[in-house]
């Protein structure tokens, strides 16, 4: 048997011995190679260590704010059709296939997808810088955790009541015009300006939780895997604790049931819409963390024979069953505020007839009120016309129709939800330490992704030890995060959030079905399951990795292309202080230039690494092919 | 009811009926003021006759006397225009003139220095009890000299920094007794079989030959 080496890739020449590769193609040669088990690799103390890993990575923040607003935009209890055919179509064999990329070739993303084939190295590399991007602003939303977290440890809530003005004849102006619930939010968290364009100083508070968030991550990271498989055992169930207490308060409180009613009348009418699949097919690929090379980081560290099959299809189902679970709890709390802001409307109402009209005070209450306001406006036009200005129509339904995703619902609706609940510090202390777990356990497999394949380079891992390694990233990520503490960093955070991973991933995922499919051959993938777990996959499996998943993902590609090209310039919401809400705003043409750049600085790594291992193979010969001393059993 | 407060008033004012029609309401100098008593205090509401109007009235005498510090009595106020949502105007006269009405500044200034007085008197609030056009004081911030969230980041960032010192330091000291154990057989430990201090890592194995597996890799890697 030889082994082939490949010339390719610095510092990972060992590596090329484990597999032959390009001619002569012939089956996998693990002959030359050291056995799994004495590569020195660290590993997960248990497979359950790993599963919890990937469960704290995949659920996270997303299936508390994304897709409760889904359901809600969708149709609601329907969309749970498109979620799960897609779960099956695209989410449950994308998930299979990175795991068992990772534990096959015992690499992090660059390795493992330079052994695949050296011209796909750049899908590595691209799923590094785009895990960067995203530990970069996905760190921050853990930091206004921490903050929120630490201002409930008063006796007032802060965003319960807004501050007095200078004077103290009344409140603020800014808070007066929105509600105390944004204000916090907008001004003592965010600090914000009112346009991208002004900078704004630091947010000194910000940039302490930040520092903070990183000390936290790095603490789980320090010692890697060792370190990450005790804290998920943590992270990964802490929230569901809290879901649980949440959905037991969810549904007693006052108004509950409408939110309820509302999520389980499903519209099925919303099927036929397109964009109900397309948001399912989306969200399926996004929560379940597929492209960042995360999967395949923790899946290096698994045993060769883990089943991890079974575990693809638990940990899929279980992030799936918790979006689910998570919209139901949403959904209850809509409720609860939706009839908590159409009281209140109504209760407006009533003081506002009652003072006109100088009627007795308990002589209108909620059921009459209607029945008064018809009376009044027959029997004294004249003065209920000059309401008119004030009035307004109470409506419970247009209440619960307002839907919020993303850090508006976790950190504005929510918190006005809590603030009307009896103990709310209690409830504001659990629900800010939930986003903190869910934050922090798939900030762990975001970070694992960049470090797991710098490990993978000698002259590295020879040179610094891995805490320093993993500190050097951490201290690296937040000075670069530091840049969203500034008033004006949530602008940048949301260009983050909506352009700096959403293309990319699309595309990494696409090369990566393909490069195992067509490139490393179908074939060949299902030999190497087949030595893993000991059986072939399913033919289902094959069909979907060669035909429907590709399909998909070109599908999806397309129509965010198409319809990013199609929508104009880009805008996005920006809050005037004076008028108390947000409004949109273009974004200036620098903005938009780094938006490619983004774009472009993750993908492009593809096919430039490409390109330069074809150079370099042009250079030097092809291959060597070299042979592995016989050791004495193999010459007798 | 109505009509019994109304003569009732009027009665109280028999000092000079006619001041009251003419001074109240004096729009300019006069305030209204609405009580939601069932709003505040629902179930336990008490009813609003004539003696929590006499209450009311000498509240406000005591008032102006905290304010400017005149003989004010009960019957320098005047109030009209009572309704059943208990909304009413009313007016102060100077003691020493009973035809002087008292300037609205005054009389807006001495309510907001004695408006917490006011409200407890009748179990009420700055909303419930509203003198109309009379800003509301709210209460001065309580000031602390740290702020509250800053103790509990303080405390947070402790113990994330002594946990990460800790387990540094085991981890160092972890290496140094591996080096110590193995200090004799460190040139078969190539990097490649022993990662440094890396969690669980598996030590290099001799195969039953005695090959020392860990070269295995290298010895076919000739130089270009």
């Amino acid at each position: 048997m030889t082994a082939i080496k490949q010339l390719g890739a610095s510092g990972m020449d060992r590596l090329y011995c484990h597999w032959g590769q390009g001619p002569p193609p012939h089956p996998s040669s693990h002959q030359c190679a050291l056995p799994p088990k004495m590569d020195g690799r660290p590993s997960w103390d248990t497979p359950l260590q790993f599963v919890l890993a990937c469960v704290s990575y995949a659920v996270g923040l997303g299936n508390v704010w994304r897709f409760p607003y889904l359901c809600q935009m969708h149709g609601g209890g329907g969309f749970i059709i498109p979620y799960l055919i897609m779960l099956v179509l695209e989410g449950v064999p994308l998930f299979y296939m990175e795991l068992a990329v990772g534990q096959k070739m015992r690499l992090g993303s660059i390795g493992a997808w330079s052994a695949i084939s050296p011209y796909l190295g750049g899908v590595g590399v691209a799923s590094v810088v785009t895990s960067l991007y995203l530990c970069l602003y996905y760190n921050v939303i853990i930091a206004w955790a921490f903050w929120y977290l630490f201002h409930s440890f008063q006796a007032t809530l802060p965003w319960a009541e807004c501050p007095g003005n200078e004077n103290l004849t009344g409140v603020l102006q800014e808070c007066e015009a929105s509600s105390p619930t944004q204000y916090f939010w907008y001004r003592e968290t965010l600090n914000i300006t009112s346009s991208i364009e002004e900078g704004g100083g630091w947010h000194r508070g910000q940039a302490l939780c930040l520092l903070l968030a990183w000390a936290v991550v790095y603490l789980c990271i320090i010692k890697g895997v060792a370190s990450t498989g005790k804290v998920v055992y943590f992270t990964a169930t802490f929230p569901y604790l809290v879901l649980i207490i949440y959905l037991i308060r969810g549904v007693t409180l006052h108004g509950a049931l409408n939110g309820l009613k509302y999520m389980f009348t499903p519209k099925m009418e919303q099927l036929a819409n397109p964009m109900a699949w397309i948001n399912a097919a989306t969200q399926i690929f996004y929560s379940l963390g597929l492209g960042f090379g995360s999967l395949i980081a923790f899946s290096s560290y698994n045993e060769p024979h883990n089943n991890f099959e079974q575990q693809a299809i638990v940990v899929s189902i279980i992030n799936s069953g918790t979006s689910i679970f998570a919209s139901i709890v949403t959904f209850s709390i809509y409720g609860f505020k939706a009839t908590f802001s159409y009281e209140s409307c109504l209760e407006r109402m009533r003081t506002l007839l009652l003072n006109t009209f100088d009627l007795v005070e308990d002589s209108i209450n909620k059921e009459n009120i209607n029945h008064w306001m018809t009376e009044l406006n027959r029997t004294d036009p004249g003065r209920f016309s000059s309401l008119s200005t004030q009035l307004q129509s109470c409506n419970l339904e247009a209440e619960l129709d307002t839907a919020v995703e993303g850090t508006g619902l976790a950190f504005i609706v929510y918190s006005e939800a809590i603030k009307n609940m009896p103990i709310s510090q209690l409830w504001s202390v659990l629900y800010f330490s939930m986003l903190l777990m869910l934050g922090v356990g798939s900030m762990l497999g975001n970070v694992t992704a960049i470090t797991t394949p710098l490990r993978d380079f000698k002259f590295l891992s020879r040179r610094l030890s891995s805490e320093a390694l993993n500190g050097l990233v951490c201290l690296l990520c937040l000075l670069l995060s530091l840049g969203f503490t500034t008033r004006s960093g949530s602008y940048w955070f949301a260009i983050f959030n909506d352009y700096a991973c959403t293309f990319s991933l699309l595309f990494i995922v696409l090369i990566e079905i393909i490069g195992v499919c067509y490139i490393y051959g179908l074939t060949r993938f299902e030999q190497d399951i087949e030595d893993m777990i000991g059986h072939r996959p399913h033919w289902y499996w094959k069909v979907v990795w060669a035909v429907l998943g590709p399909l998909i993902i070109v599908g999806l590609f397309l129509f965010y292309v198409s319809s990013y090209i199609m929508g104009g310039t880009p805008t996005y919401q920006a809050w005037d202080k004076d008028l108390g809400k947000a409004i949109a705003k273009t974004y200036p043409v620098y903005a938009q230039a780094f938006i490619v750049l983004l774009l472009l600085s993750s993908m492009s790594c593809v096919p430039l690494v490409a390109f330069l291992s074809y150079c370099k193979s042009k250079k030097e010969p092809q291959e060597q092919v070299v042979s592995c001393p016989l050791n004495s059993k193999e010459a007798s | 009811m109505f009509p019994r407060l109304h003569f009732a008033v009027c009665f109280t004012a028999v000092l000079g009926p006619t001041l009251v029609h003419t001074l109240c309401p004096d729009t300019a100098d006069g305030y209204k003021v609405r009580l939601s008593i069932k709003t505040a205090l629902g179930d336990d509401a008490y009813k609003w006759d004539e003696s929590e109007m006499f209450l009311f009235r000498a509240t406000l005498a005591f008032a102006m006397r905290k304010y400017n510090q005149k003989p004010y009595e009960v019957s320098d106020v005047l109030v009209c225009n009572e309704t059943q949502r208990v909304s009413f105007w009313f007016v102060v006269t100077d003691p020493e003139n009973t035809s002087e009405l008292i300037s609205g500044k005054d009389v807006e200034r001495a309510v907001r220095i004695s408006r917490n007085r006011i409200n407890n008197a009748f179990l009420l609030t700055d909303e419930t009890l509203e003198f109309l056009n009379i800003p509301p004081t709210l209460a001065v911030p309580a000031e602390s000299g740290t702020p509250p969230w800053l103790i509990v980041f303080g405390v947070v960032i402790g113990v994330v920094g002594v946990g990460i010192i800790a387990l540094l330091i085991s981890s160092f000291i972890q290496k140094r007794r591996k080096k110590g154990v193995t200090e004799g057989e460190e040139e078969d430990c190539e990097e490649e079989a022993c990662d440094k201090g890396n969690g669980v890592s598996h030590p290099v194995e001799e195969g039953a030959d005695g090959v020392n597996r860990g070269f295995v890799g290298d010895i076919p890697f000739t130089k270009l």
